[in-house]
């Protein structure tokens, strides 16, 4: 407040002027008691030509009331982002409806960065793909390593790409979250995540020279980082696999690659 | 500054100072007072406004450009999350995107090109109000066709998009400010000349349009300091409840993820360090939920210079820049008005204030110098 004041000493009294004659409630809430001031300072000066007649009641209400309701709408606004960004709670209960109405899509946000625990595995995906040639023969080719390409694109970078750190990365945890344990999709939103899971795969081995297939499988092996040499292991150390684990996920149909 | 210089002939004299000011005690209806007469008549933080605007649109015209061989990958109807994927979840999440609305390729470059220049006048702050609404609407639109792309600084990215939308941020070392400048000093008293009911309605509207403006950019800094100490605050919070941070060893864990290790062996060399790393992790939480406490006094300083340092950490260390720059100039938002002012005339102890035919040379300078500015700031 002090820093806004020294920096515009001429910005007051354009208010003064044109409201010290009008009496509206509003007004001299508003005001308090800076009227006084301002009053005066209308008076010891020369009100310049067209300023001297008060605003229309109409223009003044009008402007009040905008100014109500942008008061109204930043608070209301901070509520719900805080109420939508705190663990879930009574009041966040209650008025979930109204919270969700407001922030989605907008002003989603979740600020948990590396918290409450910061992943302690690294993932490797892999996947291959199955081609049936026209004799009828099936062939199966090699796992091909899709994490590895992000693993090399984002080694020695100082702006990795988006694609490297948060495609595949982003796209498997929404399977997880979407799946749960098993592969089977129950929602549509499950079917749009694995249509991208299988979208990513099929561009990047047909990216690199992958030839004609069908369908694509996916292995995903889950690698636990090691608990520092003689420190305490990961805060939740249930959630934290201990061994490798490898899951294959089932074959699924591609539908316009290397054709 | 200028602005204010430039406006002032519509505004009569200067004000005299109330006697509220000068005794100690003062009653709440006073405060009450003086806090809407600040809220309805002075945009306050303009130059850290400038700061968001240059820094914002700075981040993510290099962003577009960093990942200009990518585009089509993440955004494009080439995605392997298609079009019809992203409307398919446009229809179940309620967003929209300029991207989806045509599936063809030339569609998109001149989206994506107009996304590159939008960035770029906002940064300049050319016509300010209606560039700033048009990032927003481009920012909102790339995130929501990338929306499995996209990570928290992505996300700060947008909210902040879209709140500048309600800020005066073109007031300050910006284009608009240049032309302000050159208008005033070129056309003084124009504005006094007929005293007529049409003059005086329009100087009327004029005032109106002050006020709405100062308000809105009020509550806009306002929601955007608000957004900042969430986010800081429930990071912290969301922290204190994980046994790693804890224990000290959340950064060994970090430290060892694949995707985020641009430099292995200087990660490495950090993981050695199990006690440095301790008191990193402690850090890292205690000024995360100090940040929304320490705002209102001077302890922010030396808060916001730990926050500069570890995101500066963050961007090299792990790869994250676009991130760890989204953070650093919300940080800057934080900084008084008086600093920033220091800081240009230190920058440009010459110019400002140079006749129109030198301006060229000036404006070509200032965009010079402009970027950098974010960074330099928070230190």
């Amino acid at each position: 407040m002090r820093e806004a004041r020294m920096e515009s000493p001429g910005g007051d009294v354009l208010g003064g002027i044109e409201t010290a004659d009008v009496d509206e409630p509003d007004q001299s809430r508003d005001r308090g008691d800076d009227r006084g001031d301002d009053r005066r300072g209308g008076r010891t000066t020369h009100p310049r030509q067209g300023l001297s007649k008060p605003p229309p009641v109409l223009l003044k209400a009008g402007t009040s009331a905008a100014v109500a309701l942008c008061l109204a709408t930043a608070l209301v606004h901070v509520l719900l982002v805080f109420l939508h960004v705190a663990p879930p709670n009574p009041l966040s209960r209650q008025y979930s409806r109204q919270v969700n109405a407001w922030v989605f899509p907008l002003f989603e946000q979740n600020w948990r960065l590396f918290a409450p625990d910061p992943e302690s595995v690294n993932r490797q995906i892999s996947a291959r793909t199955m081609h049936t040639t026209q004799d009828g023969k099936v062939r199966v080719s090699g796992w091909f390593d899709l994490s590895g390409v992000d693993d090399s694109a984002v080694r020695h970078d100082v702006f990795p790409s988006h694609t490297a750190q948060n495609m595949l990365r982003r796209a498997w945890s929404s399977y997880l979250e979407t799946h749960g344990g098993d592969d089977r999709p129950r929602s549509e939103r499950a079917l749009m995540m694995q249509k991208y899971l299988t979208d990513i795969a099929a561009d990047r081995i047909t990216d690199h020279g992958g030839g004609t297939f069908e369908s694509v499988q996916l292995r995903v092996i889950t690698v636990p980082i090691a608990a520092p040499a003689e420190g305490p292991g990961p805060g939740s150390s249930a959630a934290a696999p201990k061994s490798v684990e490898t899951r294959y996920l089932p074959w699924w149909k591609v539908t316009s690659h290397g054709n | 500054m200028e602005t204010e210089q430039a406006l002032a002939p519509h505004r009569g004299v200067p004000r005299i100072p109330d006697g509220a000011d000068a005794g100690p005690p003062r009653r709440v209806p006073e405060r009450i007072g003086a806090f809407l007469t600040v809220l309805t008549e002075r945009p306050v933080s303009l130059y850290a406004a400038a700061v968001l605007r240059i820094g914002y649109g700075l981040l993510y015209l290099v962003f577009l450009l960093r990942e200009f061989p990518h585009r089509d990958e993440i955004w494009g109807p080439g995605s392997p999350w298609t079009p019809e994927l992203a409307r398919q979840l446009f229809d179940q999440t309620g967003w929209a995107s300029i991207l989806t609305l045509s599936d063809s390729r030339p569609y998109f470059e001149t989206c994506y090109a107009l996304a590159l220049v939008t960035s770029a006048l906002f940064l300049l702050g050319w016509r300010t109000r209606v560039v700033s609404v048009l990032f927003a609407v481009v920012v909102a639109s790339f995130h929501a066709r990338a929306i499995f792309m996209t990570d928290g600084g992505d996300n700060l990215i947008l909210l902040m998009a879209i709140y500048l939308t309600l800020t005066a941020c073109g007031r300050r070392w910006s284009l608009d400010a240049r032309r302000t400048r050159r208008r005033a000093s070129a056309g003084k008293g124009k504005s006094n000349s007929a005293d007529s009911g049409a003059d005086d309605l329009r100087h009327q509207l004029a005032m109106s349009r002050r006020t709405l403006t100062a308000v809105l950019h009020n509550c806009g800094m306002f929601v955007i300091a608000a957004q900042v100490c969430f986010l800081y605050g429930s990071a912290g919070l969301y922290k204190v409840q994980g046994g790693s941070w804890g224990n000290g060893t959340a950064l060994h864990y970090v430290l060892n993820l694949d995707l985020f290790r641009p430099w292995p062996e200087l990660s490495l060399l950090a993981d050695e360090h199990d006690v440095l790393i301790a008191v990193a992790c402690y850090l890292t939480v205690l000024v995360q939920v100090a940040f929304p406490f320490v705002l209102f006094g001077r302890l922010k300083y030396p808060v916001l210079t730990v926050l500069l340092g570890m995101h500066l950490g963050i961007a090299v260390l792990m790869g994250l820049p676009l991130f760890s720059g989204a953070m650093i100039i919300a940080d800057a938002a934080f900084l008084p008005d008086r600093f920033y002012r220091a800081l240009g005339q230190r920058l440009r102890p010459v110019g400002r204030w140079a006749p129109v035919g030198e301006a060229e040379a000036t404006a070509r300078g200032g965009a010079a110098l402009v970027p950098p500015q974010p960074t330099q700031s928070s230190q």
